[in-house]
Protein backbone atom coordinates (compact mmCIF):
# COMPACT_ATOMS: atom_id res chain seq x y z
CA UNK A 1 0.00 0.00 0.00
CA UNK A 2 1.35 3.38 -0.95
CA UNK A 3 1.34 6.10 1.67
CA UNK A 4 -0.64 8.84 -0.06
CA UNK A 5 -1.65 10.52 3.17
CA UNK A 6 -0.07 10.84 6.59
CA UNK A 7 -2.09 11.11 9.78
CA UNK A 8 -1.27 14.79 9.82
CA UNK A 9 -2.77 15.17 6.32
CA UNK A 10 -5.89 13.29 7.40
CA UNK A 11 -6.28 15.54 10.45
CA UNK A 12 -6.17 18.58 8.17
CA UNK A 13 -8.72 17.06 5.76
CA UNK A 14 -11.02 16.24 8.68
CA UNK A 15 -10.89 19.81 9.90
CA UNK A 16 -11.79 21.06 6.44
CA UNK A 17 -14.69 18.58 6.21
CA UNK A 18 -15.77 19.47 9.78
CA UNK A 19 -15.52 15.87 10.92
CA UNK A 20 -14.17 15.39 14.43
CA UNK A 21 -11.93 12.32 14.74
CA UNK A 22 -10.48 10.77 17.89
CA UNK A 23 -6.81 9.76 17.75
CA UNK A 24 -7.89 6.13 17.34
CA UNK A 25 -10.31 6.99 14.52
CA UNK A 26 -7.59 9.01 12.85
CA UNK A 27 -5.32 5.96 12.61
CA UNK A 28 -8.04 3.79 11.04
CA UNK A 29 -9.19 6.58 8.71
CA UNK A 30 -5.64 7.02 7.45
CA UNK A 31 -5.38 3.31 6.63
CA UNK A 32 -8.80 3.27 4.93
CA UNK A 33 -8.19 6.38 2.84
CA UNK A 34 -4.78 5.16 1.69
CA UNK A 35 -6.34 1.85 0.64
CA UNK A 36 -9.11 3.53 -1.33
CA UNK A 37 -6.75 6.02 -2.98
CA UNK A 38 -4.68 3.03 -4.15
CA UNK A 39 -7.70 1.79 -6.11
CA UNK A 40 -8.00 5.13 -7.93
CA UNK A 41 -4.73 4.49 -9.77
CA UNK A 42 -6.33 3.57 -13.14
CA UNK A 43 -7.53 7.17 -13.44
CA UNK A 44 -3.94 8.38 -13.45
CA UNK A 45 -2.83 5.98 -16.17
CA UNK A 46 -4.83 7.32 -19.12
CA UNK A 47 -3.47 9.47 -21.87
CA UNK A 48 -6.11 12.19 -21.67
CA UNK A 49 -4.47 14.76 -23.90
CA UNK A 50 -7.25 16.66 -25.68
CA UNK A 51 -10.13 14.77 -24.03
CA UNK A 52 -12.87 17.14 -22.87
CA UNK A 53 -14.24 16.45 -19.39
CA UNK A 54 -17.90 15.49 -18.90
CA UNK A 55 -19.08 17.14 -15.73
CA UNK A 56 -22.66 16.11 -16.26
CA UNK A 57 -24.36 13.28 -18.18
CA UNK A 58 -26.75 15.65 -19.91
CA UNK A 59 -24.31 17.87 -21.71
CA UNK A 60 -26.20 19.75 -24.39
CA UNK A 61 -28.52 21.76 -22.17
CA UNK A 62 -28.75 25.50 -22.10
CA UNK A 63 -30.17 27.69 -19.40
CA UNK A 64 -33.88 28.44 -19.63
CA UNK A 65 -35.94 31.16 -18.04
CA UNK A 66 -39.40 30.77 -16.60
CA UNK A 67 -42.12 33.29 -15.98
CA UNK A 68 -41.56 35.13 -12.73
CA UNK A 69 -44.66 33.86 -10.98
CA UNK A 70 -45.04 33.88 -7.23
CA UNK A 71 -45.50 30.42 -5.72
CA UNK A 72 -45.95 29.42 -2.11
CA UNK A 73 -42.83 28.19 -0.29
CA UNK A 74 -42.23 26.91 3.22
CA UNK A 75 -43.70 29.02 5.98
CA UNK A 76 -41.30 30.09 8.72
CA UNK A 77 -42.92 27.56 11.03
CA UNK A 78 -42.36 24.68 8.61
CA UNK A 79 -38.80 25.76 7.85
CA UNK A 80 -38.03 25.71 11.58
CA UNK A 81 -39.90 22.48 12.28
CA UNK A 82 -36.74 20.32 12.26
CA UNK A 83 -34.38 22.84 13.85
CA UNK A 84 -32.53 21.34 16.83
CA UNK A 85 -32.62 24.75 18.53
CA UNK A 86 -34.61 27.84 17.75
CA UNK A 87 -35.48 31.16 19.32
CA UNK A 88 -37.87 33.95 18.30
CA UNK A 89 -38.53 32.38 14.92
CA UNK A 90 -34.83 31.94 14.08
CA UNK A 91 -32.30 29.12 14.07
CA UNK A 92 -30.28 29.29 17.27
CA UNK A 93 -26.50 28.73 17.20
CA UNK A 94 -23.75 29.21 19.80
CA UNK A 95 -22.36 32.73 19.91
CA UNK A 96 -19.83 33.32 17.13
CA UNK A 97 -18.51 36.66 18.37
CA UNK A 98 -16.64 37.62 21.50
CA UNK A 99 -16.13 35.42 24.54
CA UNK A 100 -16.83 31.78 23.89
CA UNK A 101 -16.93 32.51 20.16
CA UNK A 102 -15.70 30.36 17.30
CA UNK A 103 -12.01 29.55 16.98
CA UNK B 1 -58.49 -15.75 -4.29
CA UNK B 2 -54.70 -15.73 -4.40
CA UNK B 3 -52.80 -13.76 -1.78
CA UNK B 4 -52.24 -10.12 -2.64
CA UNK B 5 -48.57 -10.74 -1.89
CA UNK B 6 -48.05 -12.53 -5.18
CA UNK B 7 -50.45 -10.49 -7.31
CA UNK B 8 -49.27 -8.12 -9.99
CA UNK B 9 -50.75 -4.69 -10.62
CA UNK B 10 -53.15 -5.90 -13.32
CA UNK B 11 -54.65 -8.64 -11.16
CA UNK B 12 -55.10 -6.31 -8.19
CA UNK B 13 -56.90 -3.85 -10.41
CA UNK B 14 -59.00 -6.54 -12.08
CA UNK B 15 -60.08 -7.76 -8.64
CA UNK B 16 -60.94 -4.25 -7.50
CA UNK B 17 -62.91 -3.61 -10.64
CA UNK B 18 -64.82 -6.88 -10.41
CA UNK B 19 -65.62 -6.20 -6.75
CA UNK B 20 -63.79 -9.34 -5.57
CA UNK B 21 -62.07 -7.32 -2.87
CA UNK B 22 -61.68 -3.73 -1.76
CA UNK B 23 -58.56 -1.58 -1.67
CA UNK B 24 -58.90 -1.55 2.12
CA UNK B 25 -58.64 -5.35 2.13
CA UNK B 26 -55.50 -5.10 -0.01
CA UNK B 27 -54.00 -2.55 2.37
CA UNK B 28 -54.93 -4.54 5.48
CA UNK B 29 -53.53 -7.76 4.01
CA UNK B 30 -50.29 -6.03 2.99
CA UNK B 31 -49.92 -4.40 6.42
CA UNK B 32 -50.51 -7.78 8.09
CA UNK B 33 -47.81 -9.32 5.89
CA UNK B 34 -45.42 -6.54 6.80
CA UNK B 35 -46.24 -7.12 10.46
CA UNK B 36 -45.49 -10.84 10.12
CA UNK B 37 -42.63 -11.00 7.62
CA UNK B 38 -40.74 -7.89 8.60
CA UNK B 39 -39.94 -9.30 12.03
CA UNK B 40 -37.47 -11.52 10.14
CA UNK B 41 -36.55 -9.38 7.14
CA UNK B 42 -36.42 -5.88 8.66
CA UNK B 43 -36.93 -4.11 5.36
CA UNK B 44 -39.01 -1.32 6.92
CA UNK B 45 -37.77 1.56 9.03
CA UNK B 46 -41.28 3.01 9.40
CA UNK B 47 -44.70 1.58 8.65
CA UNK B 48 -47.49 4.02 7.79
CA UNK B 49 -50.84 2.22 8.26
CA UNK B 50 -52.85 5.47 8.47
CA UNK B 51 -51.53 6.68 5.13
CA UNK B 52 -52.08 3.29 3.48
CA UNK B 53 -55.64 2.96 4.75
CA UNK B 54 -56.51 6.55 3.86
CA UNK B 55 -55.24 5.99 0.32
CA UNK B 56 -57.19 2.72 0.14
CA UNK B 57 -60.39 4.44 1.25
CA UNK B 58 -59.94 6.97 -1.53
CA UNK B 59 -59.64 4.18 -4.07
CA UNK B 60 -62.69 2.43 -2.61
CA UNK B 61 -64.69 5.65 -2.75
CA UNK B 62 -63.82 5.91 -6.42
CA UNK B 63 -64.86 2.28 -6.95
CA UNK B 64 -68.20 3.04 -5.34
CA UNK B 65 -68.61 6.10 -7.55
CA UNK B 66 -67.62 4.14 -10.65
CA UNK B 67 -64.53 6.27 -11.26
CA UNK B 68 -61.84 3.70 -10.45
CA UNK B 69 -60.18 4.23 -13.83
CA UNK B 70 -59.55 7.86 -12.92
CA UNK B 71 -57.62 6.78 -9.81
CA UNK B 72 -54.48 6.15 -11.77
CA UNK B 73 -52.41 3.24 -13.09
CA UNK B 74 -51.27 2.09 -9.62
CA UNK B 75 -54.67 2.30 -7.90
CA UNK B 76 -54.81 -0.07 -4.94
CA UNK B 77 -51.18 -1.20 -5.27
CA UNK B 78 -49.14 -1.63 -2.04
CA UNK B 79 -45.91 0.35 -2.34
CA UNK B 80 -43.10 1.62 -0.12
CA UNK B 81 -40.22 4.05 -0.49
CA UNK B 82 -36.52 4.02 0.21
CA UNK B 83 -35.92 6.11 3.31
CA UNK B 84 -34.02 8.81 1.42
CA UNK B 85 -37.31 9.94 -0.16
CA UNK B 86 -39.36 12.60 1.56
CA UNK B 87 -42.98 11.81 2.29
CA UNK B 88 -44.62 14.59 4.28
CA UNK B 89 -45.21 13.63 7.89
CA UNK B 90 -42.96 10.55 7.85
CA UNK B 91 -39.40 10.23 9.09
CA UNK B 92 -36.82 10.39 6.34
CA UNK B 93 -33.70 9.11 8.03
CA UNK B 94 -31.42 7.92 5.20
CA UNK B 95 -30.76 5.16 7.76
CA UNK B 96 -28.52 7.63 9.59
CA UNK B 97 -28.35 8.89 13.17
CA UNK B 98 -27.89 12.27 11.52
CA UNK B 99 -31.56 12.29 10.45
CA UNK B 100 -33.03 9.98 13.09
CA UNK B 101 -35.57 12.57 14.24
CA UNK B 102 -36.11 14.38 10.95
CA UNK B 103 -39.74 14.60 9.87
CA UNK B 104 -40.34 15.44 6.22
CA UNK B 105 -42.07 18.78 5.78
CA UNK B 106 -42.77 17.98 2.12
CA UNK B 107 -43.05 15.14 -0.38
CA UNK B 108 -40.56 14.13 -3.08
CA UNK B 109 -41.86 14.36 -6.65
CA UNK B 110 -41.27 10.64 -7.33
CA UNK B 111 -43.23 9.71 -4.20
CA UNK B 112 -46.01 12.15 -5.05
CA UNK B 113 -46.34 10.76 -8.57
CA UNK B 114 -46.72 7.20 -7.28
CA UNK B 115 -49.31 8.40 -4.73
CA UNK B 116 -51.12 10.39 -7.42
CA UNK B 117 -51.28 7.15 -9.42
CA UNK B 118 -53.41 5.67 -6.63
CA UNK B 119 -50.83 3.54 -4.79
CA UNK B 120 -51.12 2.59 -1.11
CA UNK B 121 -48.02 3.74 0.84
CA UNK B 122 -46.99 1.14 3.43
CA UNK B 123 -43.91 2.94 4.69
CA UNK B 124 -40.22 3.67 4.37
CA UNK B 125 -37.46 1.19 3.64
CA UNK B 126 -34.02 0.44 5.01
CA UNK B 127 -30.87 1.29 3.10
CA UNK B 128 -27.15 1.80 3.52
CA UNK B 129 -26.56 5.03 5.42
CA UNK B 130 -27.00 7.89 2.94
CA UNK B 131 -26.86 5.16 0.24
CA UNK B 132 -23.15 4.58 0.89
CA UNK B 133 -22.82 0.84 0.56
CA UNK B 134 -23.68 -2.32 -1.32
CA UNK B 135 -25.18 -4.49 1.41
CA UNK B 136 -27.46 -2.33 3.61
CA UNK B 137 -25.06 -3.23 6.46
CA UNK B 138 -24.10 0.42 7.00
CA UNK B 139 -27.66 1.33 8.10
CA UNK B 140 -27.61 2.88 11.56
CA UNK B 141 -30.85 1.08 12.37
CA UNK B 142 -29.93 -2.56 11.81
CA UNK B 143 -29.41 -4.80 8.80
CA UNK B 144 -32.01 -6.17 6.39
CA UNK B 145 -32.09 -9.90 5.67
CA UNK B 146 -32.20 -11.33 2.18
CA UNK B 147 -35.59 -13.09 1.96
CA UNK B 148 -33.92 -15.95 0.04
CA UNK B 149 -31.50 -16.62 2.91
CA UNK B 150 -31.75 -14.47 6.01
CA UNK B 151 -28.06 -15.02 6.83
CA UNK B 152 -27.20 -13.12 3.65
CA UNK B 153 -27.33 -9.45 2.71
CA UNK B 154 -30.04 -8.13 0.38
CA UNK B 155 -27.48 -6.01 -1.47
CA UNK B 156 -27.54 -2.27 -1.34
CA UNK B 157 -27.87 0.48 -0.99
CA UNK B 158 -31.62 0.02 -1.71
CA UNK B 159 -31.64 -3.30 0.20
CA UNK B 160 -34.96 -2.68 1.93
CA UNK B 161 -36.65 -1.83 -1.37
CA UNK B 162 -35.50 -5.10 -2.95
CA UNK B 163 -36.22 -7.27 0.09
CA UNK B 164 -39.74 -5.87 0.58
CA UNK B 165 -40.70 -6.95 -2.95
CA UNK B 166 -38.90 -10.31 -2.73
CA UNK B 167 -40.70 -11.13 0.54
CA UNK B 168 -44.09 -10.27 -0.96
CA UNK B 169 -44.68 -7.33 1.38
CA UNK B 170 -45.05 -4.81 -1.45
CA UNK B 171 -45.99 -5.05 -5.11
CA UNK B 172 -43.77 -2.12 -6.07
CA UNK B 173 -41.10 -0.13 -4.23
CA UNK B 174 -38.88 2.77 -5.17
CA UNK B 175 -35.12 2.94 -4.76
CA UNK B 176 -32.31 5.14 -5.92
CA UNK B 177 -29.17 4.18 -7.83
CA UNK B 178 -25.90 6.13 -7.83
CA UNK B 179 -23.54 3.29 -8.75
CA UNK B 180 -25.75 0.20 -8.73
CA UNK B 181 -27.95 0.71 -5.68
CA UNK B 182 -31.12 -0.39 -7.49
CA UNK B 183 -29.74 -3.10 -9.78
CA UNK B 184 -27.39 -4.92 -7.40
CA UNK B 185 -29.95 -5.42 -4.59
CA UNK B 186 -32.51 -6.31 -7.27
CA UNK B 187 -30.05 -8.97 -8.41
CA UNK B 188 -29.32 -10.32 -4.90
CA UNK B 189 -33.04 -10.52 -4.03
CA UNK B 190 -34.20 -11.78 -7.43
CA UNK B 191 -36.55 -8.96 -8.43
CA UNK B 192 -36.98 -6.70 -11.45
CA UNK B 193 -35.11 -3.46 -10.70
CA UNK B 194 -34.82 -0.52 -13.07
CA UNK B 195 -32.38 2.38 -13.06
CA UNK B 196 -33.73 4.67 -15.77
CA UNK B 197 -31.59 6.96 -17.88
CA UNK B 198 -30.31 9.95 -15.91
CA UNK B 199 -32.93 12.68 -16.32
CA UNK B 200 -36.00 10.46 -16.73
CA UNK B 201 -37.16 10.75 -13.10
CA UNK B 202 -37.12 13.86 -10.91
CA UNK B 203 -34.91 13.68 -7.82
CA UNK B 204 -36.61 16.59 -6.07
CA UNK B 205 -37.09 15.56 -2.44
CA UNK B 206 -34.69 12.62 -2.65
CA UNK B 207 -31.71 13.20 -0.36
CA UNK B 208 -28.80 13.85 -2.72
CA UNK B 209 -25.69 11.66 -2.82
CA UNK B 210 -23.98 12.10 -6.19
CA UNK B 211 -25.99 14.64 -8.10
CA UNK B 212 -24.52 13.84 -11.53
CA UNK B 213 -25.16 10.11 -10.95
CA UNK B 214 -28.32 9.67 -8.82
CA UNK B 215 -31.46 8.32 -10.42
CA UNK B 216 -34.73 6.96 -8.96
CA UNK B 217 -36.40 3.79 -10.21
CA UNK B 218 -38.81 0.97 -9.39
CA UNK B 219 -38.57 -2.58 -8.01
CA UNK B 220 -41.30 -5.07 -8.94
CA UNK B 221 -41.84 -8.77 -9.56
CA UNK B 222 -42.91 -8.32 -13.17
CA UNK B 223 -41.48 -6.25 -15.99
CA UNK B 224 -44.90 -4.79 -16.72
CA UNK B 225 -45.34 -3.58 -13.14
CA UNK B 226 -41.95 -1.90 -13.33
CA UNK B 227 -42.86 -0.32 -16.68
CA UNK B 228 -46.23 0.90 -15.34
CA UNK B 229 -44.42 2.51 -12.43
CA UNK B 230 -41.96 4.10 -14.85
CA UNK B 231 -44.92 5.63 -16.67
CA UNK B 232 -46.05 7.21 -13.41
CA UNK B 233 -42.56 8.39 -12.45
CA UNK B 234 -41.11 9.73 -15.67
CA UNK B 235 -41.12 13.25 -16.96
CA UNK B 236 -40.23 16.83 -16.43
CA UNK B 237 -40.49 18.34 -12.98
CA UNK B 238 -39.94 22.08 -12.69
CA UNK B 239 -38.38 21.40 -9.28
CA UNK B 240 -35.50 19.31 -10.72
CA UNK B 241 -33.74 21.04 -13.58
CA UNK B 242 -32.10 17.78 -14.70
CA UNK B 243 -35.46 16.09 -15.31
CA UNK B 244 -36.40 15.82 -18.97
CA UNK B 245 -39.59 15.80 -20.96
CA UNK B 246 -40.31 12.09 -21.35
CA UNK B 247 -43.58 11.10 -22.92
CA UNK B 248 -42.96 7.51 -24.00
CA UNK B 249 -45.16 4.65 -22.80
CA UNK B 250 -42.71 2.25 -21.17
CA UNK B 251 -45.16 -0.64 -21.58
CA UNK B 252 -45.56 -0.14 -25.33
CA UNK B 253 -42.86 -2.60 -26.46
CA UNK B 254 -43.22 -5.31 -23.85
CA UNK B 255 -44.96 -7.82 -26.08
CA UNK B 256 -42.84 -7.27 -29.17
CA UNK B 257 -40.23 -9.92 -28.42
CA UNK B 258 -36.57 -9.73 -29.36
CA UNK B 259 -36.79 -11.10 -32.90
CA UNK B 260 -34.47 -8.96 -34.99
CA UNK B 261 -33.12 -7.00 -32.04
CA UNK B 262 -29.36 -6.60 -31.84
CA UNK B 263 -28.04 -7.41 -28.38
CA UNK B 264 -24.47 -6.74 -27.35
CA UNK B 265 -22.24 -8.90 -25.19
CA UNK B 266 -19.08 -7.33 -23.77
CA UNK B 267 -15.97 -9.56 -23.57
CA UNK B 268 -14.44 -7.23 -20.93
CA UNK B 269 -17.43 -7.99 -18.72
CA UNK B 270 -17.67 -11.71 -19.38
CA UNK B 271 -13.96 -12.38 -18.85
CA UNK B 272 -13.54 -10.11 -15.85
CA UNK B 273 -11.67 -11.43 -12.85
CA UNK B 274 -14.07 -11.95 -9.98
CA UNK B 275 -17.04 -13.11 -12.05
CA UNK B 276 -18.42 -16.24 -10.34
CA UNK B 277 -18.68 -19.28 -12.64
CA UNK B 278 -22.37 -19.84 -11.79
CA UNK B 279 -23.18 -16.26 -12.76
CA UNK B 280 -21.16 -16.51 -15.97
CA UNK B 281 -22.90 -19.79 -16.86
CA UNK B 282 -26.33 -18.19 -16.32
CA UNK B 283 -25.52 -15.18 -18.48
CA UNK B 284 -24.27 -17.50 -21.24
CA UNK B 285 -27.55 -19.39 -20.94
CA UNK B 286 -29.44 -16.09 -21.29
CA UNK B 287 -27.44 -15.30 -24.45
CA UNK B 288 -28.50 -18.65 -25.91
CA UNK B 289 -32.17 -18.07 -24.99
CA UNK B 290 -32.18 -14.63 -26.58
CA UNK B 291 -30.56 -16.03 -29.70
CA UNK B 292 -33.20 -18.75 -29.71
CA UNK B 293 -35.91 -16.07 -29.69
CA UNK B 294 -34.42 -14.42 -32.76
CA UNK B 295 -32.11 -11.79 -31.30
CA UNK B 296 -28.81 -11.14 -33.05
CA UNK B 297 -25.97 -11.34 -30.55
CA UNK B 298 -22.95 -9.16 -31.27
CA UNK B 299 -19.74 -8.65 -29.38
CA UNK B 300 -19.15 -5.02 -28.50
CA UNK B 301 -16.07 -3.51 -26.93
CA UNK B 302 -16.10 -1.08 -24.01
CA UNK B 303 -12.34 -0.58 -23.75
CA UNK B 304 -12.43 2.06 -21.02
CA UNK B 305 -15.02 0.63 -18.62
CA UNK B 306 -12.32 -1.02 -16.51
CA UNK B 307 -11.63 2.45 -15.11
CA UNK B 308 -15.28 3.07 -14.19
CA UNK B 309 -14.96 1.99 -10.55
CA UNK B 310 -11.97 4.27 -10.06
CA UNK B 311 -13.77 7.16 -11.75
CA UNK B 312 -16.81 6.51 -9.57
CA UNK B 313 -14.80 6.51 -6.36
CA UNK B 314 -13.49 9.89 -7.37
CA UNK B 315 -16.73 11.47 -8.58
CA UNK B 316 -19.13 9.91 -6.05
CA UNK B 317 -17.26 10.97 -2.90
CA UNK B 318 -16.58 14.45 -4.31
CA UNK B 319 -20.27 14.99 -4.97
CA UNK B 320 -21.21 13.41 -1.65
CA UNK B 321 -18.76 15.68 0.14
CA UNK B 322 -20.48 18.76 -1.23
CA UNK B 323 -24.00 17.40 -0.80
CA UNK B 324 -23.42 16.36 2.79
CA UNK B 325 -21.97 19.75 3.69
CA UNK B 326 -25.60 20.79 4.27
CA UNK B 327 -25.72 18.80 7.50
CA UNK B 328 -24.75 21.66 9.76
CA UNK B 329 -26.58 20.74 13.00
CA UNK B 330 -28.43 24.05 12.76
CA UNK B 331 -31.33 23.81 10.34
CA UNK B 332 -32.08 20.10 10.78
CA UNK B 333 -30.29 16.90 11.67
CA UNK B 334 -28.35 15.77 14.70
CA UNK B 335 -27.00 18.49 16.97
CA UNK B 336 -24.46 17.44 19.57
CA UNK B 337 -25.47 19.17 22.83
CA UNK B 338 -23.50 21.45 25.09
CA UNK B 339 -21.13 23.21 22.69
CA UNK B 340 -20.16 26.81 23.33
CA UNK B 341 -18.59 27.37 19.91
CA UNK B 342 -20.13 26.73 16.51
CA UNK B 343 -17.05 25.00 15.05
CA UNK B 344 -17.02 22.49 17.89
CA UNK B 345 -20.75 21.88 17.42
CA UNK B 346 -20.24 21.25 13.69
CA UNK B 347 -17.41 18.77 14.21
CA UNK B 348 -19.01 16.84 17.04
CA UNK B 349 -22.44 16.70 15.37
CA UNK B 350 -21.02 15.52 12.05
CA UNK B 351 -18.66 12.97 13.59
CA UNK B 352 -21.39 11.47 15.82
CA UNK B 353 -24.26 11.88 13.34
CA UNK B 354 -22.51 10.22 10.38
CA UNK B 355 -21.47 6.56 10.50
CA UNK B 356 -18.02 5.25 9.50
CA UNK B 357 -18.68 4.78 5.76
CA UNK B 358 -20.32 8.20 5.41
CA UNK B 359 -17.35 9.77 7.21
CA UNK B 360 -14.93 7.90 4.93
CA UNK B 361 -16.66 9.13 1.78
CA UNK B 362 -16.88 12.70 3.00
CA UNK B 363 -13.20 12.61 3.92
CA UNK B 364 -12.24 11.10 0.57
CA UNK B 365 -14.20 13.79 -1.29
CA UNK B 366 -12.65 16.49 0.86
CA UNK B 367 -9.19 15.19 -0.05
CA UNK B 368 -9.88 14.70 -3.77
CA UNK B 369 -11.20 18.24 -4.18
CA UNK B 370 -8.28 19.83 -2.41
CA UNK B 371 -5.90 21.93 -4.43
CA UNK B 372 -3.25 19.95 -6.33
CA UNK B 373 -5.13 16.69 -5.85
CA UNK B 374 -8.04 17.95 -7.98
CA UNK B 375 -5.85 17.87 -11.09
CA UNK B 376 -4.53 14.41 -10.33
CA UNK B 377 -7.88 12.64 -9.84
CA UNK B 378 -11.02 14.76 -10.17
CA UNK B 379 -10.43 16.42 -13.52
CA UNK B 380 -9.01 13.23 -15.14
CA UNK B 381 -12.00 11.26 -13.78
CA UNK B 382 -14.33 13.63 -15.65
CA UNK B 383 -12.25 13.07 -18.79
CA UNK B 384 -12.43 9.29 -18.29
CA UNK B 385 -16.17 9.74 -18.03
CA UNK B 386 -16.09 11.17 -21.54
CA UNK B 387 -14.25 8.06 -22.76
CA UNK B 388 -16.68 5.68 -21.07
CA UNK B 389 -19.69 7.60 -22.41
CA UNK B 390 -18.13 7.45 -25.88
CA UNK B 391 -17.59 3.68 -25.53
CA UNK B 392 -21.28 3.18 -24.86
CA UNK B 393 -22.34 5.53 -27.65
CA UNK B 394 -20.17 3.60 -30.12
CA UNK B 395 -21.54 0.28 -28.89
CA UNK B 396 -25.09 1.50 -29.47
CA UNK B 397 -24.29 2.19 -33.09
CA UNK B 398 -24.08 -1.60 -33.39
CA UNK B 399 -26.66 -2.86 -30.89
CA UNK B 400 -30.03 -1.93 -29.35
CA UNK B 401 -29.27 -3.22 -25.88
CA UNK B 402 -26.31 -4.70 -23.97
CA UNK B 403 -26.46 -7.81 -21.80
CA UNK B 404 -24.15 -8.19 -18.81
CA UNK B 405 -24.17 -9.67 -15.33
CA UNK B 406 -25.86 -7.35 -12.80
CA UNK B 407 -23.37 -8.37 -10.13
CA UNK B 408 -20.29 -10.60 -10.26
CA UNK B 409 -21.73 -12.95 -7.64
CA UNK B 410 -24.84 -13.93 -5.74
CA UNK B 411 -25.73 -12.53 -2.31
CA UNK B 412 -22.95 -12.77 0.28
CA UNK B 413 -23.19 -13.42 4.00
CA UNK B 414 -23.35 -10.69 6.63
CA UNK B 415 -19.83 -9.59 7.53
CA UNK B 416 -18.30 -11.60 4.68
CA UNK B 417 -16.91 -8.49 3.01
CA UNK B 418 -15.45 -6.00 5.45
CA UNK B 419 -12.77 -4.31 3.36
CA UNK B 420 -14.31 -1.17 1.74
CA UNK B 421 -12.32 -1.54 -1.49
CA UNK B 422 -13.52 -5.14 -1.89
CA UNK B 423 -17.13 -4.15 -1.20
CA UNK B 424 -16.89 -1.57 -3.99
CA UNK B 425 -16.18 -4.40 -6.49
CA UNK B 426 -19.69 -5.79 -6.06
CA UNK B 427 -20.81 -2.83 -8.19
CA UNK B 428 -18.26 -3.52 -10.96
CA UNK B 429 -20.97 -4.18 -13.57
CA UNK B 430 -23.31 -1.35 -12.68
CA UNK B 431 -21.11 1.67 -12.05
CA UNK B 432 -20.10 2.46 -15.63
CA UNK B 433 -23.77 2.97 -16.55
CA UNK B 434 -24.16 5.74 -13.96
CA UNK B 435 -20.93 7.27 -15.21
CA UNK B 436 -22.30 7.32 -18.76
CA UNK B 437 -25.81 8.25 -17.63
CA UNK B 438 -27.77 5.67 -19.63
CA UNK B 439 -30.33 3.22 -18.28
CA UNK B 440 -29.78 -0.26 -16.87
CA UNK B 441 -31.94 -2.84 -15.16
CA UNK B 442 -31.74 -6.15 -13.35
CA UNK B 443 -33.81 -9.04 -14.69
CA UNK B 444 -33.88 -12.15 -12.49
CA UNK B 445 -33.00 -15.24 -14.56
CA UNK B 446 -33.34 -18.08 -12.08
CA UNK B 447 -31.01 -19.48 -9.45
CA UNK B 448 -27.27 -20.11 -9.52
CA UNK B 449 -26.29 -23.76 -9.98
CA UNK B 450 -23.97 -23.75 -6.95
CA UNK B 451 -25.51 -21.29 -4.50
CA UNK B 452 -29.19 -21.78 -5.26
CA UNK B 453 -29.55 -17.99 -4.95
CA UNK B 454 -30.99 -15.51 -7.48
CA UNK B 455 -28.81 -14.50 -10.42
CA UNK B 456 -29.52 -11.32 -12.35
CA UNK B 457 -28.98 -10.38 -15.96
CA UNK B 458 -28.34 -6.72 -16.46
CA UNK B 459 -29.84 -5.12 -19.54
CA UNK B 460 -28.34 -1.80 -20.51
CA UNK B 461 -29.99 0.53 -22.99
CA UNK B 462 -28.99 3.68 -24.84
CA UNK B 463 -29.79 6.96 -23.12
CA UNK B 464 -33.51 7.81 -23.23
CA UNK B 465 -34.35 4.48 -24.85
CA UNK B 466 -35.17 2.62 -21.66
CA UNK B 467 -38.02 0.93 -23.52
CA UNK B 468 -35.36 -1.21 -25.28
CA UNK B 469 -34.13 -2.89 -22.11
CA UNK B 470 -37.68 -3.35 -20.82
CA UNK B 471 -38.55 -5.07 -24.09
CA UNK B 472 -35.66 -7.54 -23.74
CA UNK B 473 -36.53 -8.10 -20.08
CA UNK B 474 -40.14 -8.87 -20.97
CA UNK B 475 -38.94 -11.45 -23.52
CA UNK B 476 -36.75 -13.06 -20.85
CA UNK B 477 -39.73 -13.11 -18.52
CA UNK B 478 -41.53 -15.41 -20.96
CA UNK B 479 -38.65 -17.87 -20.44
CA UNK B 480 -37.81 -17.45 -16.76
CA UNK B 481 -41.20 -16.35 -15.47
CA UNK B 482 -42.05 -13.42 -13.22
CA UNK B 483 -39.85 -12.97 -10.16
CA UNK B 484 -41.18 -15.29 -7.46
CA UNK B 485 -41.73 -14.35 -3.85
CA UNK B 486 -38.81 -15.94 -1.95
CA UNK B 487 -39.85 -19.49 -0.95
CA UNK B 488 -39.83 -18.90 2.83
CA UNK B 489 -42.20 -15.97 2.39
CA UNK B 490 -44.46 -17.33 -0.32
CA UNK B 491 -48.07 -17.48 0.88
CA UNK B 492 -49.02 -20.98 2.05
CA UNK B 493 -50.93 -22.99 -0.54
CA UNK B 494 -53.71 -23.56 2.01
CA UNK B 495 -54.22 -19.81 2.25
CA UNK B 496 -54.83 -19.39 -1.46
Amino acid sequence: MAQHLTEKDVRRIAEYARIGLTDEELVQMTVDLNNVIDTLKPITEFDLEGVEPTFHPIGDLSNVMREDVEVAGFSQKVALSNAPKQMDGCFLIPSILGEGGDR
Amino acid sequence: MASFATMDVASIQAGLKAGEFSAREVAEDALARVEAADKQVHAFLEVTPELALAAADKVDAARAAGTLDACGPLAGVPVAFKDNMNLAGTHTTCASRMLENYVSPYTATCVQRVLDAGALPLGKLNMDEFAFGSSTETSAFGTTGNPWDLSRVPGGSSGGSAAAVAAGMCTVTLGSDTGGSIRQPGCFCGVVAVKPTYGVVSRYGVVAFGSSLDQVGPFARTVRDAALTMNALAGRDPLDCTSQHVTCDFTANLDKGVDGMRIGVVPEFMNARGLQPEVKAKIEEVVAKLEGMGARIEEVALPNVHAAISAYYVLGPCEAFSNLARFDSVRYGYCDPGHKDLGGQYEASRSRGFGPEARRRIMLGSYLLSSGVYDKYYYPAQQVRTLITRDYAQAYEKVDCILAPAAPRTAFKFGEISEPAEMYLSDMYTISINIAGNGGMNMPVGLGAQSGLPVGAQLIGPAFKDENMLRVAAALETVYGAAPVAPDFAPAKAGE
